[in-house]
């Protein structure tokens, strides 16, 4: 096949004079029209949200974050007598690794900030051995709290270069200096990523630590990505005598989600709400690919940033903007919203056809009903989340299983699919059948939800369960007449056939009134998230107040770039678009055509071959393909062939195989 | 200065100023303004033999050698013996007691071998400037770059000088250390008369120096009698707080004293036949978990079940301690859960679901490991009996199963079960078959994602990349994988997201 070492390559001719003349835009065409507003919208509406996200993530691992200081505060204390081991915490902080930077950060601030301490991080990427590893730990150690010194060290350093032998610097005696300066009570430092380091770089740390605690007061942390056991079966007896210390365990990452989530997507107040497609999307992922945090608030501000870019109509979600700050391209522009449309319609079937028609002619008076229904939708979706904050705070006091996350239950609301469903049913059917002990926490968290939207008056029903409770001068809880524990079976033989018959038990006074009580709340409920759930897409301008477009999150965060290359590969007309291998007009399924590019057409022939694949016969098939009808060979053909299995070579697809002369191997296979 | 022995100037005020005295006639070099406290040797003895009991031959050895200030001490020493012999603690008190000048270098310190050759310089500069009065001008010694140099530089700072002990800890630890180290320092006697160099080392040094009779000094393991003796010299309390002294006026803290070393020389040796005999002899080892169990043990007694005296009832009742191995393994958060066990009785092994993850993995994730341990615990060729669609999986399985195991080949071979073997490599594309003929809906989409988490679980260590240092191309299709984990974990993995790895592993488990 390759027996030319070299060969000029004659491109095909190309002609020039073919190429079209290029054509002068005339007009000016603006395609985004007041891009400048919509970008200062979207980061003021950005910025409150980032601020709830940092502050629920400060507070996520605040109690880790708290008992670590601790422990680094405790193990300093100790002064006076050698230490036998290293004090060393193990940090559990989960497979999430790319949050781990994020944590460790904080932590070092925290430290710094409540322990008269030394920080430094290290990191696997730039610990390659115990060398580099020691000489990072000296320029980071030594780097700190320099501010006002940094002149002496210079003449010091200065002083001991000229005067004698210098210390090399992966020397920890350069701490010892630094140290001596200072006097801190103890150099932390914390080891990022234990899984990535080379267990023989970790152990001689260990070692080398060690053999220093009587000059430095080390104390070592280590970021665990999977388990303690983990790491102690990692390292050598040896080194384990020297470490002793506590464990850690850092926020489980989907705790943090489901906070995230609840403080940004489910909030009573979001002038922009994801939509339940793409949260459902973004929280899926979190559960079956990765779990990382940064990446969920990456989806959702990539989420943000697509809506103020993409859609003009989010124009309308800034602040006071008046009928005169928005030219009319705006208002055509939601005129072309299928929601505009809808509404239309039902306005027409309704016979308002004078009010259809201002709308459609009038831009002010169409302004005026934007505002009017961005504001009566955000207030929609305000009670729809605060409704399904309550729907899951009554399913998590009345320990209905299975347990639902509140972003389950958001999400299925926002879809408009949970009013009528079973869960919806379910729940509330417990809600009757709960007894009184029950709806008193029930109603205990209710109150200190302190709900706003929903003109449920808890008080008023906690006093008159008390006043019931108190009353009652049975020991057990009251119970609603809907309780099963109320109901007995009877079981009557007639003429040899059984007959079960239900039958409720007589209630007693107080039951009864408990019953009315429960009759009552239960209706009160069910009313106020009949009303709140609706199905927020049928709404008027959903465009503009939600954000539910999948695709271009999947693009950005989800690619498929195996899959593209072999579908490109594989039908090259539904990249090229061109006439001659439209599959329509052959109306074949993979058809191979010499119109095709080479690559294409050998990927096609590979796809069928097994294994090994005989170069011999590859040729002659795609001879057959290339020069259809014709008898002598081209010697271009040669060329496009070695082109193409040099492309498929480069691309990974096949390799040479030495297990059978003239053949080469098969090395991927299309769809995994 | 150097502050060893400053404390014993008041009573040694005698000896101190006839020593010195001595030291002037002898050293015009030492004009010290200062008096050093400086001890007769047959003091540094009984000081040494009092802070190290079992160790009168060697110490008697050290002291003949080192003590003196006037008298010559051989040029090389080699001091060898296992981990906690006194090695290190004997020849540093014997020096900082008899204050001859030296410097003693940690080789776990150096990094490197040039790393040895500064640190030496430098400490012997140190040293000197504490011991001597005049500050050396450091300029000449600024770089030491091999031995040779190390060799010149030291004969220019010791060059009309007195004696010069310099000590190398575990020199057969040193990291890179030039191959010629040994052998050169052994010689260096040759050129710098004044110098004296103790190697203390875990083996002898004798094939490694090339010169014939440098003198040994073997400190032994300590045996039995040894090591109890060095533990009841210092027995910990049985109370932490004092019993109350209106309740039990009698009980004296003298009293106390005698009980705690009575009971402690009995639980040591208890300590000592039962555990430490069997699992680390040496004295850290031992110490370390006669410690460990000390408090658990007397636990009983400072509830006030038992007598202080009562110690055949005590180890009956607490026999637990010494029958598990809790005590002597190593561990860095200390369990102290299975130690104090109130009941007595032999505690039921704990349950330590010993590789499980503390966090669960995504979903996917866990799929991807099961299928990653399969690919490389299970032959590529099988890999169409146990994951094509359309197949009777469990009769496949029994064929595989019968045809591997039984017959002529098992009396030929004997066969090891497949899971105790190093994981064989695989190729990526392999383990995304496996991976998705696992998941039997092909609803898993070809997204990137997949390779994000083949590359974190890289990054965790789970998964390995099989082919040499030089492929570090992590784009490379020809490259191999290897799982990391052993059986247990990926059962476990299994179990998380129900799924039986076992059925899916050719010849079974157990």
């Amino acid at each position: 096949m390759e027996h030319e070492k070299c060969y000029i390559y004659a491109p095909p001719e190309s002609n020039s004079e073919e190429r079209p003349s290029k054509r002068v835009r005339t007009s000016k065409l603006q395609s985004q029209p007041q891009l400048t507003e919509r970008l200062s919208t979207y980061r003021e509406v950005w910025a409150q949200q980032e601020e709830r996200i940092q502050q629920t993530l400060e507070n996520a691992d605040s109690v880790t974050q708290e008992n670590i200081v601790k422990f680094v505060a405790a193990s300093t204390t100790s002064e006076g007598e050698p230490q036998a081991s290293i004090p060393t915490g193990l940090i559990v902080a989960g497979p999430s690794i790319a949050s781990h930077g994020l944590f460790f950060s904080r932590l070092g601030q925290n430290i710094r900030s409540e322990t008269d301490s030394a920080y430094a991080v290290l990191t696997s990427g730039e610990c390659p051995n115990l060398k580099t590893l020691l000489k990072c730990l000296v320029k980071k150690i030594t780097s700190l709290k320099d501010d006002g010194d940094e002149h002496d060290d210079l003449i010091n350093s200065g002083f001991s270069a000229r005067n004698g032998p210098k210390l090399l610097d992966f020397d920890l005696g350069h701490v010892q200096m630094w140290q001596d300066k200072n006097e801190t009570q103890s150099i932390v430092v914390a080891i990022q990523d234990s899984e990535a380091f080379d267990t023989a770089v970790l152990v001689e740390l260990v070692d080398t630590v060690h053999s220093w605690l009587d000059r430095l007061p080390f104390i070592l942390l280590f970021g665990i990505a999977t388990s303690a056991e983990n790491f102690e079966d990692r390292m050598s007896g040896k080194s384990l005598r020297y470490l002793d210390g506590q464990k850690f365990d850092v926020t489980q990452s989907d705790v943090i989600i489901e906070k995230l989530f609840s403080v940004t997507v489910a909030n009573a107040d979001a002038r922009l709400r994801i939509g339940p497609t793409l949260s459902h999307r973004l929280l899926d992922r979190q559960k079956d690919h990765v779990q990382n945090v940064q990446d969920f608030v990456d989806g959702l501000k990539y989420a943000h940033m697509s809506h103020f870019y993409a859609s003009y109509p989010s124009i309308f979600l800034r602040k006071g903007s008046t009928y005169t700050d928005l030219p009319s391209e705006a208002f055509e522009a939601v005129r072309n919203l299928p929601s505009f449309r809808r509404w239309i319609e039902t306005l027409l079937q309704d016979g308002n056809a004078s009010e259809v028609r201002t709308l459609l002619q009038s831009d002010q008076s169409l302004h005026e009903e934007i505002a009017k229904h961005i504001k009566l939708g955000q207030t929609a979706l305000t009670s729809l989340s605060q409704a399904a904050i309550l729907f899951h705070n009554i399913r998590e006091s009345l320990q209905i299983s299975p347990p639902f996350r509140l972003s389950t239950i958001w999400t299925r609301a926002a879809a408009g699919d949970l009013s009528g469903s079973p869960l919806y049913r379910e729940t509330m059917l417990s809600l009757k059948k709960a007894s009184s002990d029950k709806l008193k926490q029930l109603l205990i968290s209710m109150e200190r939800l302190n709900m706003e939207g929903s003109s449920i008056d808890w008080a008023k029903f906690n006093q008159n369960l008390l006043k019931l409770v108190q009353n009652s001068d049975g020991s057990g809880p009251l119970r609603s007449q809907d309780d099963v524990r109320n109901d007995s079976v009877r079981t009557t033989v007639i003429a040899q056939k059984v007959l079960l018959s239900k039958h409720k038990a007589a209630l007693s006074e107080q039951d009864k009134a408990y019953s009315e009580l429960v009759a009552q709340l239960h209706d009160e409920i069910d009313r106020y998230m009949t009303s709140a759930f609706i199905d927020p897409q049928a709404m008027f301008l959903s465009e503009i107040f939600m954000y539910d477009l999948k695709s271009p999150h999947v693009e950005v965060f989800q690619p498929k770039p195996r899959f593209a290359i072999e579908r490109a590969l594989a039908t090259p007309h539904d990249y090229l678009g061109c006439s001659c291998c439209d599959r329509n007009r052959t109306e074949e399924e993979g058809v191979l055509a010499a119109t095709q590019p080479a690559t294409a057409i050998l990927y096609q022939l590979f796809l069928e071959s097994g294994t090994l694949i005989n170069a011999s016969d590859l040729w002659s098939a795609f001879e057959a393909i290339v020069e259809e009808g014709s008898e002598e060979s081209d010697p271009k053909t040669s060329a496009l062939i070695q082109r193409a299995l040099a492309e498929l070579r480069y691309l990974g697809l096949v390799k040479p195989s030495r297990k059978k002369t003239d053949h080469i191997a098969k090395i991927m296979w299309k769809g995994l | 200065m150097r502050t060893c022995g400053r404390g014993r100037v008041n009573s040694l005020a005698r000896s101190v100023v006839d020593a010195s005295v001595r030291l002037f006639s002898l050293s015009a070099l030492h004009v010290n303004i200062l008096i050093p406290t400086i001890m007769l040797p047959d003091e540094i003895l009984d000081t040494l033999q009092s802070e190290f009991p079992c160790r009168e031959s060697q110490i008697q050895q050290l002291t003949a050698f080192y003590s003196e200030h006037h008298l010559p001490s051989p040029p090389l020493l080699v001091a060898h013996g296992l981990t906690a012999t006194g090695k290190s603690s004997i020849i540093k008190s014997l020096l900082e007691l008899s204050s001859l000048p030296h410097a003693v270098i940690r080789c776990r310190e150096c990094i490197t071998g040039r790393h040895l050759l500064e640190r030496i310089v430098a400490s012997c500069l140190d040293a000197l400037d504490t011991f001597g009065d005049e500050r050396i001008d450091r300029k000449r010694f600024a770089r030491t770059e091999n031995l040779s140099s190390l060799a010149v530089n030291l004969q220019r700072l010791l060059e009309g000088r007195n004696k010069f002990v310099l000590v190398l800890d575990g020199i057969d630890k040193q990291r890179e250390a030039p191959p010629t180290m040994m052998a050169a320092l052994g010689r260096f006697r040759e050129v710098i008369p004044n110098l004296s160099i103790i190697l203390i080392s875990n083996l002898p040094l004798t094939q490694a120096l090339y010169t014939p009779s440098t003198p040994h000094i073997h400190f032994a393991p300590y045996p039995r009698s040894s090591l109890l003796t060095i533990l009841a010299a210092k027995p910990p309390k049985i109370f932490l707080t004092p019993p109350s002294t209106e309740k039990f006026p009698d009980y004296t803290p003298d009293l106390a004293a005698e009980d705690d070393a009575w009971l402690w020389g009995r639980f040591t040796s208890a300590v000592y036949d039962s555990l430490s005999k069997h699992t680390g002899r040496d004295l850290v080892n031992f110490r370390i978990a006669a410690l460990k169990l000390w408090r658990p043990f007397v636990e009983p007694v400072e509830a006030g079940t038992f007598g202080t005296r009562d110690f055949s009832r005590l180890m009956v009742n607490r026999r637990h301690l010494f029958q598990g191995e809790e005590g002597v393994l190593d561990r860095i958060i200390a369990s102290e859960s299975t130690l104090t066990n109130p009941t007595g009785t032999v505690p039921p092994t704990p349950k330590r679901n010993l590789r499980t993850l503390a966090h669960d993995l995504p979903y996917y994730a866990t799929h991807l490991l099961i299928a990653a341990y399969l690919a490389s615990y299970n032959p590529s060729r099988t890999d169409v009996t146990y994951f094509m669609k359309h197949t009777d999986k469990r009769k496949n399985k029994r064929r595989v199963h019968t045809s591997s195991g039984t017959g002529a080949m098992k009396s030929k071979h004997r066969k090891i079960s497949r899971h105790l073997l190093t994981p064989s490599p695989f190729p990526l594309d392999r383990l995304l078959a496996i991976f998705r003929a696992l998941l039997d809906d092909a609803g898993v989409p070809q997204s990137a994602d997949l390779y994000t988490q083949v590359a974190t679980l890289t990054s965790m260590r789970l998964l390995v990349k099989a082919g040499g240092a030089g492929s570090a191309d992590p784009l490379d299709t020809g490259a191999k994988w290897r799982v990391n984990f052993g059986w247990e974990y990926a059962r476990g993995l299994g179990r998380t997201v129900g799924l039986e790895v076992g059925e899916y592993l050719v010849g079974g488990v157990d």
